[in-house]
C-alpha cells in the first residue's frame, strides 16, 4: 500500500534524498546519467496519466516530446525568443497536440489497439514532417547554440540540470498523488476499466479523457523540452522516433502502471542496471543493452503490474483511496 | 595451472579457486605496474558499435587501432620520452545521448583527447559535450557543416564536409560527362530521407539544370527500407541516363540488386557519399550488380605508401576494406602529432598544436593539414568507381589509378 499510495511525507523524502545527489560530489558521469533517467522518467510520468490511470495505450507520446523539444528550440533559434519562454512556449503547444489528437481519436471512438496506432501514425506523421520543412532544419536538424548563461537555461553546471528535471519530476509525482485522490483520478480509473459502465454512471467520458491526454502531452513535452536544452541538438529521429514512444511507456510498464511512483522506478530500473553492469562488466559492447532486454523479460513474465505490483499483491491496480 | 582447466571442473576444491584467483588478480594487476613505469597517453576512441551504425563504428575502431599499434611500436610519444598511447574505447551505441554520457565517462578516465563518432548527430553531441571540459575532440567522419561552425575551440574535422563534398561531385560529374561526349543529359535522384539524402538531393536539383542536365525525378525512401522494386520500376518507366543514389549501405545494395535482377541499366549509376559504393563488402558479395559503380565518397590516397601497409593491417585483422578506416587511421595520427608537437598530455596545449597543426603523415589525398575554425580547408572527395571486382580511383587525374568507365551502357 505504501508503495502504491505513496504518502505525500514519503514523496518528499524521496525528492529530499534524490537532491541530496549531487552534493555528494557525485562525478558529471553519473548527474549525466541521472539527468536522462529523469528525462525519461518525466516522458513515462506524462504517459502513465493518460495511459496507466486512464487506460488510454499511446504508442505515439513521441509525437508530445517532440513538439516540446522543437518549440523551445526553434523559438530560440528562430526567432530570438528567451529559452525560459520557448520552454513554457514547448509544454503548452505539446499539451495543445495532445488536444487536439486526443480530440479527433476520441471523438471517433477509437479505444484500445486503434487508439494506440493512431497516436504511433501521427507521431509517425510529424516524424516526416519534421524532417521535410525548412523550419526544424530538415534533416540537417536544428542546433541550439552553446551560449552558457542561466539566462539562456544552459548551466555549466549538471547538477543545476538535475535538480531542475527533479524538480519537474516531483511536482508530476505530487500532482499525480493529488489526482489519484480527487474525482478526476477515480473517473480515470472507472473509464480505464469499463468505460460504458463509467458513461452510465454519469462520467463525462471525453472531457476527462481530454483532460487526461492534454496533461499528459504537457508533461511528456516537458521531457522533450528538457532534452533540447540539455543536449542542444534535435533532428527527427531524435525529437519525434519511436524510441522514445516506447521509453516513455516502458518506464511507465515495468515499473508499475497506474502508479505514482511507477515511472521513475522504471526509468531507473531499466536503464541504471544496464549501466552498473556495463561499469561491473568493463567495455564489453552491448552489454547494457543485454541486461536492459533480461529485465524486460523478467518482469513481464514474474511482475506483469510492474514492479511496484510485486510489493503490494492482492491490491488492485491504481484505485483511488478512500479520499476520492 | 599446467593441468586441465581446474576452475570448471566440478571437484575444483577452495584452493584451487583461491589459487585461480590469485594468478587472475596478478594478470590483472600487472599492467597496472607496467603503467607506472611508463605513463601512457590515454585517447578515447568513441565508436558506435552497437545499433543501426555498428558495421561503421566496427571499422572506425579498426582504423583507430592500425594507428595506435604503429605508433606504438615505433615507440610512442617521444617528446614524452617515448610514452605509449592508450586506447580507451567507448561505445556511442548510435545515439547522441549514449555518446555524451561516454564523453563523461572517458572525461572521467582522463583522456587526453577524443577521436570518432563517425555520424553527424553523435558528432555534434559529443564534441560539445567535450568541449565543457576543453577536451580535444576530432571527427572522423561526420559531414554536417554545423559540426565545425559553432565555435567550439575543440573540435577539428580532418576529413571534408558536407558542401565541400556535394561540389565536388557535382563538378567532377560535369567534367566525366564532358570528357565522354556529354552522353548523359537526363537524370534520376534516388535519396535517404536523413541528412546526407536530402540535402545532396535538394542541391543536385538546383545544381545539375545548371550544367544542362534534366532531373527527371526525384526519389524518397526511407532508412532502413526492405523493398526497393518501386523504387525500381520507377526509375525503369523514366529511363534516365544516369541514376544518383545517396543511400545507407542497406538500402543502395537493394537498390542495385534489384536494378540488376530487372535489367535496368542506365549509363551510369554515380553514387555520393554512398554507405556501400565504396565498400568492398558490397563488391565481393554481389560483384555483378557492384561493377561500374561510381562514388564520390571520402576515399584514402593509393599513391602514399603507407596505405598499402594500412590496407594490409586490416586485412589481416579480418576486415574488408572501407573509407572509415583511413579517415579513423589518418586522425589517430594526426592526434598523436599534436601530442608529439605539444610534448604534454594538457588538454588546452593539444589543441593549440593541433589549431597549428600542418600535419601531412596521414593517408588521405589532403596535402598538410589546416584548420580554420576546426576545419582542415586542403580536406577533399574522390570519385571511385567498381572496375572488375576492385574499388579504383577515377577523380582527381593527379592520382587516379583507373580511367572512369562511362557510359556503362554498350
Amino acid at each position: 500500500m505504501l508503495l502504491r499510495h505513496p504518502p505525500f511525507a514519503l514523496l518528499i523524502g524521496i525528492l529530499t534524498v534524490l537532491a541530496g545527489l549531487p552534493l555528494l560530489g557525485l562525478p558529471n558521469t553519473a548527474l549525466n546519467f541521472l539527468f536522462f533517467v529523469l528525462v525519461i522518467a518525466l516522458a513515462g510520468q506524462g504517459w502513465n496519466l493518460a495511459g496507466g490511470y486512464g487506460g488510454q495505450f499511446s504508442f505515439g507520446h513521441a509525437a508530445f516530446f517532440g513538439v516540446g523539444a522543437y518549440t523551445t528550440a526553434i523559438l530560440q533559434v528562430r526567432y530570438g525568443v528567451n529559452a525560459w519562454l520557448g520552454f513554457g512556449a514547448g509544454i503548452a503547444l505539446g499539451s495543445f497536440v495532445g488536444f487536439v489528437i486526443g480530440s479527433l481519436s476520441f471523438r471517433a471512438g477509437l479505444r484500445g489497439s486503434y487508439f494506440a496506432l493512431v497516436t504511433l501514425a501521427f507521431a509517425e506523421v510529424l516524424r516526416i514532417l519534421a524532417n521535410a520543412a525548412p523550419i526544424t532544419g530538415g534533416a540537417a536538424g536544428i542546433l541550439i547554440k552553446l551560449d552558457v548563461a542561466p539566462a539562456n537555461f544552459q548551466f555549466a553546471s549538471r547538477a543545476v540540470f538535475f535538480w531542475i528535471a527533479l524538480a519537474l519530476v516531483g511536482a508530476v509525482l505530487i500532482l499525480n498523488r493529488m489526482i489519484e485522490q480527487r474525482r478526476f483520478g477515480a473517473y480515470l480509473v472507472a473509464i480505464r476499466e469499463n468505460e460504458a459502465a463509467a458513461r452510465a454512471l454519469g462520467v463525462n467520458v471525453l472531457a476527462v479523457k481530454l483532460q487526461a491526454i492534454s496533461l499528459s502531452a504537457a508533461i511528456t513535452a516537458a521531457a522533450g523540452a528538457l532534452y533540447a536544452q540539455y543536449f542542444l541538438y534535435l533532428d527527427a529521429a531524435i525529437a519525434f522516433g519511436p524510441w522514445i514512444s516506447v521509453e516513455a511507456l516502458l518506464a511507465a510498464i515495468i515499473g508499475g502502471a497506474g502508479t505514482v511512483l511507477g515511472p521513475l522506478l522504471g526509468a531507473g530500473l531499466l536503464h541504471g542496471l544496464g549501466e552498473i553492469t556495463k561499469l561491473a562488466a568493463g567495455r564489453v559492447p552491448g552489454i547494457d543493452l543485454v541486461v536492459y532486454g533480461i529485465v524486460l523479460i523478467l518482469v513481464v513474465a514474474f511482475a506483469p503490474r510492474g514492479v511496484i505490483g510485486l510489493f503490494t499483491k492482492g491490491d488492485k491496480g491504481g484505485e483511488p483511496t478512500s479520499h476520492g | 595451472m599446467t593441468n586441465k582447466t581446474p576452475i570448471l571442473s566440478g571437484d575444483a576444491d577452495r584452493r584451487t579457486i583461491l589459487k585461480g584467483a590469485l594468478a587472475g588478480a596478478a594478470i590483472i594487476a600487472s599492467p597496472a605496474v607496467l603503467r607506472a613505469q611508463t605513463p601512457t597517453v590515454k585517447v578515447g576512441i568513441l565508436q558506435p558499435v552497437t545499433g543501426a551504425l555498428a558495421q561503421d563504428g566496427g571499422f572506425g575502431r579498426l582504423g583507430a587501432e592500425i594507428a595506435l599499434k604503429e605508433i606504438n611500436d615505433a615507440g610512442g610519444i617521444k617528446s614524452l620520452s617515448g610514452a605509449k598511447l592508450e586506447m580507451v574505447f567507448a561505445d556511442a551505441r548510435s545515439n547522441p545521448e549514449a555518446a555524451t554520457q561516454e564523453v563523461e565517462k572517458l572525461n572521467g578516465e582522463g583522456v587526453a583527447a577524443i577521436v570518432g563518432g563517425f555520424a553527424s548527430p553523435i558528432c555534434l553531441a559529443a564534441s560539445q559535450a567535450a568541449s565543457r571540459y576543453d577536451l580535444p575532440y576530432i571527427v572522423d567522419v561526420g559531414v554536417s557543416d554545423q559540426i565545425v561552425n559553432r565555435g567550439l575551440k575543440n573540435t577539428f574535422r580532418l576529413g571534408p564536409g558536407f558542401g565541400t563534398v556535394t561540389t565536388a561531385a557535382v563538378t567532377n560529374l560535369v567534367k566525366l560527362n564532358e570528357a565522354a561526349g556529354k552522353p548523359a543529359k537526363t537524370v534520376v535522384l534516388v535519396h535517404e530521407d536523413g541528412l546526407f539524402g536530402s540535402g545532396l538531393a535538394k542541391l543536385m536539383a538546383t545544381e545539375l539544370p545548371k550544367h544542362g542536365f534534366e532531373v527527371l525525378e526525384t526519389i524518397a525512401h526511407p532508412t532502413p527500407s526492405r523493398d526497393m522494386s518501386n523504387v525500381a520500376l520507377r526509375i525503369r518507366a523514366l529511363n534516365p541516363d544516369l541514376v544518383i543514389p545517396s543511400s545507407y549501405y542497406g538500402e543502395f545494395v537493394l537498390l542495385a540488386r534489384t536494378m540488376q535482377q530487372q535489367r535496368i541499366r542506365p549509363k551510369g549509376i554515380y553514387a555520393v557519399l554512398n554507405g556501400a559504393a565504396s565498400n568492398f563488402r558490397f563488391v565481393k558479395e554481389f560483384p555483378d550488380a557492384a561493377e561500374n559503380v561510381m562514388d564520390c565518397n571520402h576515399w584514402h590516397d593509393p599513391r602514399k605508401a603507407k596505405s598499402a601497409a594500412v590496407m594490409k593491417a586490416a586485412a589481416d585483422a579480418g576486415s574488408v576494406w572501407a573509407y572509415n578506416i583511413p579517415l579513423n587511421y589518418s586522425c589517430v595520427k594526426l592526434l598523436a602529432d599534436a601530442v608529439e608537437k605539444a610534448a604534454s598530455r594538457d588538454r588546452a596545449k593539444i589543441i593549440e598544436a593541433l589549431t597549428n597543426s600542418t600535419f601531412e603523415d596521414h593517408i588521405m589525398p589532403y596535402g598538410p593539414t589546416k584548420f580554420v575554425n576546426g576545419q582542415n580547408t586542403g580536406a577533399g572527395p574522390v570519385n571511385t568507381q567498381v572496375q572488375g571486382g576492385d574499388i579504383k580511383v577515377i577523380f582527381p587525374e593527379s592520382f587516379a589509378n583507373a580511367k572512369p568507365v562511362f557510359p556503362v551502357r554498350a
